[in-house]
């Protein structure tokens, strides 16, 4: 079984987030790696284990060549999507690669570039039952399939406008104290109404953002982290979620179509932790679209099920409320980096670096990630 | 309320039968040939049986609409701006619970898209080819 307190992320980085970058991602995820291993206090020649991410598009081959490595004695890649592969999955196949004492620094380095050819919806346009069924009626693009998905909650608990908008005003009011944030400005309801209507009811508001940039952390032993630079943040707890359903009739097919397998991701985590919901600081939760952190939020136990508009319009979200979320602004007004800038701020928020926006005596927070059929809840903490 | 055109990519039998049966303007989906149980979405393996058969039958022309969506901003690949705006709804037919075909909702021009709306299904001309489409009944299903 695996246990918590046994491994620590030691060293994070990342690139600027930008609406439209000049690096493409094998780039972006050396610039990110390098600041991470420096992050840690360490150099590339102590790097020795790596996870891999498939939607990348490169390898631990051609990471380790261009961060100037030592020895490889490990490596693997995430089989997951999104956020359940950088911020649940990696860090899942790293302890193991730890406690095997296959691997004593392990970089999980992530890029994207969104705005390249193709862009962020290439992969659903090959999917076999979108091409043939769905996208010759117009069913086409994640804030389409998300905004059915809103459709229905609305329906089965009910949503007013005033509740959807106030997910994105949350995250953005954190954005507005995060410098390295793509969308600082402040957005009030009847800015929210200005943002442009993609699929009833989402908004370009309730959508993540457009970003190229990257991402990277070092994981560690416990016992390394304890003589590295920055306070000790270990992973206390971990829970993946999977459905089997494919990519082709995720957004359709399934039962319920915005259940994602996310109560069971933190049911295991909590339990690994040894924790409930009550005592976390604080939350980064992937926020695609509104609908998908709203539900994850209650996925989570941070309110009721069907509450979720409730609990956000009541501003327990928000700077200076019960459960702050998305501290960094998330991917909706931060930046969107699937998963990536979510636990790097959860990281640095619980090592008490974040200035303005720091959350006061932050010790555990629940960083959630979501990827398509599957889900992971990771429970992180300053030891 | 505009149409998307986008023609089908039937590299593949597997959708074959579903746009022959719009063409004949019946909505056909596939089935266990051998249980007669849906298989939906056609599956290029029925789930626990590589060596099953997947057959076309024709399905319930009414039922009603798990979810909706108006699309103002068509994200499908190319230039989609004159066909919007366009209202996809996910039909569920009566005799066939669980089961979801997406198509363009018609007919219903003053009528507010509602998730368990009255639908019947209606094909629709969409360029050269055609497409599913919904129109409302009128009671809606609680």
């Amino acid at each position: 079984m695996i246990r918590g307190d046994r491994i620590a992320i030691t060293g994070v980085g990342e690139t600027p987030f930008l609406r439209k970058g000049e690096e493409g991602v094998m780039k972006m995820m050396t610039r990110a790696s390098l600041a991470a291993i420096a992050d840690a206090g360490l150099t590339p020649k102590d790097i020795d284990g790596y996870i891999s991410n498939k939607y990348a598009g490169h390898g631990s081959d051609e990471v380790a060549f261009a961060i100037g490595a030592g020895e490889k004695r490990f490596c693997a890649t995430t089989d997951s999507v999104g956020g359940t592969a950088t911020s649940g999955q990696a860090l899942q196949l790293a302890q193991m690669a730890i406690e095997a004492g296959l691997a004593r620094h392990v970089l999980v380095p992530y890029a994207i570039q969104s705005t390249k050819p193709g862009g962020v919806y290439g992969f659903h346009a090959r999917e076999p039952q979108k091409a043939g069924i769905e996208m010759p009626v117009g069913f086409f693009g994640q804030p389409t399939y998300f905004a059915t998905m809103a459709n229905r909650y609305a329906h089965e608990y009910g949503m007013t406008e005033e509740e959807q908008a106030s997910i994105p005003m949350t995250y953005r009011a954190w954005a507005v104290l995060t410098p390295g944030a793509q969308r600082r400005d402040p957005m009030d309801l009847e800015a929210y109404r200005q943002s442009p209507m993609i699929s009833t009811p989402l908004r370009a508001a309730d959508c993540c953002l457009t970003t190229d940039g990257g991402g990277a952390y070092v994981v560690s032993a416990i016992e390394e982290a304890r003589d590295m630079p920055h306070p000790v943040v270990s992973v206390q707890g971990l829970g993946l979620g999977f459905n089997n359903w494919p990519q082709g009739v995720l957004f359709t097919q399934t039962p319920c179509t915005y259940d994602f397998p996310g109560e069971v991701s933190a049911k295991l985590a909590y339990a690994m932790a040894g924790c409930d919901p009550k005592d976390l600081d604080l939350a980064q939760i992937y926020d695609g679209f509104t609908i998908s952190a709203l539900v994850q939020t209650e996925m989570l136990g941070l309110c009721e099920r069907g509450e979720g508009p409730r609990f956000y319009a009541a501003g327990h979200g928000m700077p200076g409320g019960r459960m702050p979320i998305n501290t960094s602004g998330g991917h909706m007004s931060g930046g969107y980096v699937p998963g990536m800038n979510l636990l790097i701020e959860a990281v640095r928020q619980l090592r008490g670096q974040e200035g303005e926006r720091q959350v006061p005596d932050a010790k555990l927070c629940a960083v959630a990630g979501l990827g398509g059929n599957n889900h992971s809840t990771t429970i992180l903490a300053r030891s | 309320m505009g149409i998307p055109i986008y023609p089908p990519k039937i590299e593949d039998p597997l959708f074959q039968g579903y746009y022959d049966g719009l063409e004949a303007g019946e909505l056909r989906i596939t089935a266990d040939a051998g249980t007669g149980e849906w298989i939906w979405y056609p599956p290029e393996v029925i789930p626990g049986k590589p060596d099953a058969v997947l057959e076309w039958r024709p399905v319930s022309p009414e039922g009603s609409a798990y979810t909706f969506t108006t699309v103002i901003r068509s994200l499908l690949p190319g230039d989609h701006k004159a066909e919007v705006p366009f209202t996809v709804v996910m039909f569920e037919p009566d005799d066939a619970p669980g089961v979801r075909v997406p198509g363009l909702l018609v007919g219903a021009e003053g009528v507010e898209p509602r998730c368990g709306m009255r639908l019947r299904f209606q094909p629709v001309q969409a360029g050269d080819h055609k497409i599913a489409g919904f129109a409302p009944v009128g009671v809606m299903k609680e």
